[in-house]
């Protein structure tokens, strides 16, 4: 019986993704963008958070060689980078994705026939999970991934290596109050709230199939009025922005605080859409009342940020965990139609993104994503 | 052992280097091409049917990074796309006109096999035949405006070639590469038409077709010179030459992910899946990728050496007969100075004369655009679909008193998709995107829905490219201190726009602006809701305009007959090498009246018969 979760990439793809952001000889620190007191040796990496590296699955591993299973998954590429193509003398990863207890060997990835020094495997996991991994290297002690710059503290105080895989839903690095701010935050900004839109999404999401829905719904928060962009939003905090993770925290720690004192006795999720509202212009003038600048000294710039991660979360590929189930795309493409050309013709929507998009998602026959 | 003797090594797997690689590795000799960056393969190449290459918003210009470097614009956001490189380990240093140094991710293509190709909209037009011969054109005029000084007559050249000697080679480019267009209305002589048949253009075209075609007849009317579908370099029947195949309905291949998006389907014709893939599995051709090459040296009039990177570190050398620079022109020029900062003989035989860096160029670009009264769907267009050259007639240039011509052709899928939208809000180049969107904090909630009701599927624009003065003081320098992940110095650009250059952009400009007009006015007499203009400009006058580059790199190592006024030969061998070929747009003396790609492949499948010769 096929049980194979994994399997090792061709060379090309894996030294594809090695060599941009791992090979170096320069070893400052250009790469932090953080704040004080934050650097680690990952600051010399160029796009530490790529690795391991989350892909789209096609086939390869031989317990899941269904096509029509495959959009149910992402092949993970573990990657570690040794310090020449002699050493280490092997490489394996254990991960709660498998057994802990039996570590699964990395490959050499090979250049013209010539050993390099970057070691990899890929595990094919379900979308939507996150899990914990380490190396072990040269048969010593689990180490963490020198490279991926998610870290996640267990009970016993270790801490190991994190990734998720697509479509990721759960907040690992918020509380439950910092996403409530950061929803009603967000709606101010997305045209969610206004009366046609907020009647859209009543619609889309009542339309959805029972499935979908649940799947939507496990975890994301507030889906009345947003598309899931806090998601995206948790998302990239927790990896490719994770730089701006201590600034989002400490920002609404100070939100928090700023609205209790103007509504003491309403949790800041309930409060009133006018505090929201007075909050977000006084916070676009750089001029909020109660704000501790001391704590953090723009809350402008706060803004500036959210205002690019809220759209940017309602609209991108739904792969990201924002645009739930495409209802951003699906707002634009109900709201832009041809003019009906007679009584009872459908109108014809004026952003087919589907036609674009792979499937099961979209409907181009040739795009697989 | 790794083969390290060939025939020829190819540095650069775009529209440079390519070509010759192709017509050398299929005349049998063993040819080696050095890519920096990685091979993402097209579906139908790639071992699990997936590409590299997404329809997503998020990878065409990524996640928030900043400017780290010792420069004056340090902290500052940019967000460069996968196969981009990354400012803090590989920047391109400009001088700004205060004179501060600055790092920017403008003129850079893109860091993959298949170069620029893969990235760009595919705009593929010729040159005209005017554009080879400037020197001559303006040597005896008066009538050229905003020239005080005389520059335009002492640095105008022309180009060692005429356009009948290049006319074969456009047509080899558009059959092997695969482009789709039409010559008829092309003021450009075709000894024979093998476009492809072009897509039928997207509806918000047609205000552009029709713009286009009054401006024509107002500019002309006894003979206007009518537009004409723009030549993109995308397959729209099954390529032979490269075996690619299209959809059973080509109509779908329409995307708006397509300028700044690599393709998955392998439809665009990048020079990896026109070029090279078709030669990939000769056992005479070797591409290795993720391979920087560092540094030439020189031995007896020849570059003996060609020093590279491997994906792990570990510095190489391979030895060619021939060894063709093609990495794109500022990193070739840089490549060829930082050879020459460690080799003395090679630095002897590079600087015969002093040119090496100078006369660098970009192209005169800008154009206009309006909002539409009607609503179209953007996202299913390819990046053009039409363009004229009614604006490229030596009358209309003595018209206008402009030394050197342009094209204009509208963009399509511009802004098409949502993300687009919001992240170009008001700029104007690669390296201040978001901020508009960001700083624009009245934009939310209905004033968002009034946004995207204004300007989704409704923004059209008109953009045109022109000849640039060259200037001597237009340079490519290493940088005194800035040094890349490698340590080895980078690029410093330096740069300024000729006060004709300005002139010649308000004209264009213009005429950009008046397609739109006239279209608009057209409607209007019908009682139809006028188009609502937004604004014309040249790139100079963008707020950093100084540096914006278009990605059109070229000069900085100019061809030409005379050994004291060039670095290359005729046929774009550096004079004091036996074996040293540069062919990117580096080898450019003007930049010609539009997008440079299918010149660039041209003039590379022109010398790559010049090396075969030879070898």
């Amino acid at each position: 019986m096929a049980t194979k979760y994994f399997f090792k990439k061709d060379d090309q793809c894996v030294l594809n993704r090695c060599t941009k952001f791992l090979s170096r000889y320069n070893t400052d620190a250009r790469h932090f963008y953080g704040a004080p007191g934050e650097q680690s040796q990952r600051d010399r990496i160029a796009e530490a958070w790529r690795f391991p590296v989350i892909d789209t699955y096609g086939g390869g591993a031989d317990a899941v060689n269904d096509p029509a299973q495959f959009d149910d998954y992402n092949e993970v590429t573990f990657i570690y980078a040794g310090a020449d193509s002699r050493s280490p003398a092997s490489v394996s990863v254990i991960g709660t994705f498998a057994t802990l207890y039996e570590p699964i060997p990395l490959e050499r990835a090979i250049f013209e026939d010539e050993p390099t020094r970057f070691w990899s495997l890929t595990y094919v996991v379900p979308k939507g999970q996150r899990h914990l991994y380490r190396f072990i290297v040269d048969e010593a002690f689990p180490v963490n991934d020198p490279v991926n710059p998610q870290l996640e503290l267990q009970d016993n105080g270790q801490s190991w290596s994190r990734f998720f895989t697509d479509s990721f839903t759960s907040p690992l690095e918020m509380e439950p109050w910092e996403l409530a701010i950061l929803y009603r935050l967000a709606a101010e900004i997305l045209p969610f709230q206004t009366a046609d839109a907020a009647n859209f999404l009543n619609r889309f999401y009542n339309c959805l199939d029972r499935a979908t829905k649940e799947r939507l719904y496990n975890n994301a928060y507030r889906m009345d009025y947003s598309v899931g962009e806090v998601n995206y939003i948790h998302n990239i905090l927790a990896r490719e922005e994770r730089h701006h993770l201590t600034g989002y925290k400490k920002c609404l720690r100070i939100i928090d605080r700023v609205l209790r004192q103007r509504s003491p006795f309403v949790e800041p999720e309930n409060m009133s859409r006018e505090i929201y509202f007075d909050l977000y212009n006084e916070m676009a003038t750089n001029q909020v009342a109660g704000w501790d600048y001391s704590q953090y000294s723009s809350p402008q710039f706060f803004l500036y940020l959210l205002r690019r991660h809220v759209v940017t979360g309602a609209f991108c590929h739904p792969k990201y965990g924002g645009n739930a189930g495409a209802a951003g795309w699906a707002y634009l493409s109900e709201r832009y139609v041809t003019p009906a050309a007679a009584p009872g013709q459908k109108p014809q929507t004026l952003f087919d993104w589907r036609l674009s998009m792979e499937p099961p998602l979209g409907e181009n026959r040739d795009y697989l994503g | 052992m790794i083969q390290a003797t060939f025939d020829v090594i190819v540095i650069g797997s775009g529209a440079r280097g390519a070509p010759i690689a192709h017509i050398l590795a299929k005349a049998g000799k063993a040819v080696l091409v050095l890519e920096k960056g990685p091979l993402f393969r097209p579906q139908y190449e790639s071992p699990n049917q997936r590409s590299d290459f997404k329809r997503d918003e998020l990878i065409s210009d990524g996640t928030e990074k900043r400017i780290q470097l010792a420069v004056a614009n340090k902290g500052q956001a940019f967000y460069s796309s996968h196969v981009e490189p990354d400012i803090n380990d590989e920047p391109h240093i400009y001088r700004d006109t205060d004179g501060s140094d600055k790092a920017t991710i403008e003129g850079y293509t893109a860091q993959v096999v298949g170069g620029g190709t893969q990235l760009y909209g595919g705009v593929s037009f010729r040159f005209a035949p005017l554009d080879f011969r400037l020197a001559s054109f303006n040597a005896g005029r008066s009538d050229i405006r905003r020239d005080p000084n005389a520059d335009i007559k002492r640095e105008a050249r022309d180009w060692p070639i005429s356009y009948d000697d290049l006319e074969p080679y456009y047509t080899k480019t558009e059959e092997l590469v695969g482009i789709n267009g039409e010559s008829r209305n092309q003021q450009k002589p075709f000894s024979r038409d093998v476009y492809q048949p072009p897509l039928a253009p997207n509806g918000i075209s047609e205000y552009a077709r029709r713009g286009m075609e009054l401006l024509a007849r107002k500019l002309n009317p006894q003979n206007p010179i009518l537009p004409y579908r723009a030549p993109l370099a995308v397959i729209t029947r099954n390529h032979v030459p490269s075996g690619r195949k299209v959809p059973q309905d080509p109509e779908t291949e329409k995307t708006s992910y397509v300028n700044r998006y690599g393709d998955p389907l392998g439809l665009k014709s990048s020079t990896w899946v026109s070029l090279l893939s078709p030669i990939k599995d000769l056992p005479n051709f070797i591409i290795r990728c993720n391979c920087v090459a560092t540094r030439l040296t020189y031995q007896k009039g020849k570059v003996d050496r060609v020093y590279y990177i491997d994906p792990s570190g570990v510095e190489r050398f391979a030895q060619g007969k021939t060894v063709v620079v093609a990495c794109s022109g500022i990193e070739s020029v840089r490549l060829l100075k930082l050879s020459a900062k460690l080799d003395y003989g090679f630095h002897k035989a590079i600087h015969q004369n002093d040119l090496l860096g100078c006369y660098f160029m970009t192209h005169c670009f800008g154009g206009a655009s309006a909002i539409l009264p009607e609503r179209y769907d953007k996202s299913r267009a390819l990046d053009s679909d039409w363009a004229t050259d009614c604006c490229a007639t030596e009358q209309f240039l003595h018209d206008h008193g402009l030394w050197a011509a342009g094209a204009l052709y509208n963009n399509t899928s511009d802004d098409a998709l949502p993300i687009s939208l919001f992240r170009t809000l008001g700029a104007l180049d690669l390296d201040n995107l978001w901020d508009g969107f960001m700083f624009a904090t009245d934009l939310k909630a209905q004033a968002l829905v009034n946004y995207l009701d204004d300007q989704f599927g409704r923004g059209l624009s008109i953009s045109f490219m022109a000849n640039q003065v060259p200037q001597r003081t237009n340079r490519i320098e290493l940088h005194p201190t800035i040094t890349d992940k490698w340590n080895r110095p980078v690029a410093y650009i330096i740069k300024n726009w000729h006060r004709h250059d300005r002139y010649l952009m308000d004209t264009y400009a213009n005429m950009a602006a008046q397609i739109l007009q006239l279209s608009g006015e057209h409607l209007s007499g019908k009682q139809i809701k006028a188009v609502e203009f937004v604004g014309k400009g040249g790139s100079y006058l963008a707020p950093n305009g100084i540096v914006r580059i278009a990605n059109h790199i070229l000069g900085g190592a100019r061809f030409g007959k005379d050994r004291n006024d060039s670095v290359l030969d005729v046929n774009c061998r550096a004079w004091d090498f036996d074996n040293l070929y540069v062919t990117d747009g580096a080898f450019m003396p003007t930049s010609g009246s539009g997008n440079p790609t299918n010149t660039i492949e041209a003039n590379s499948f022109r010398v790559a018969d010049q090396i075969l010769a030879g070898l």
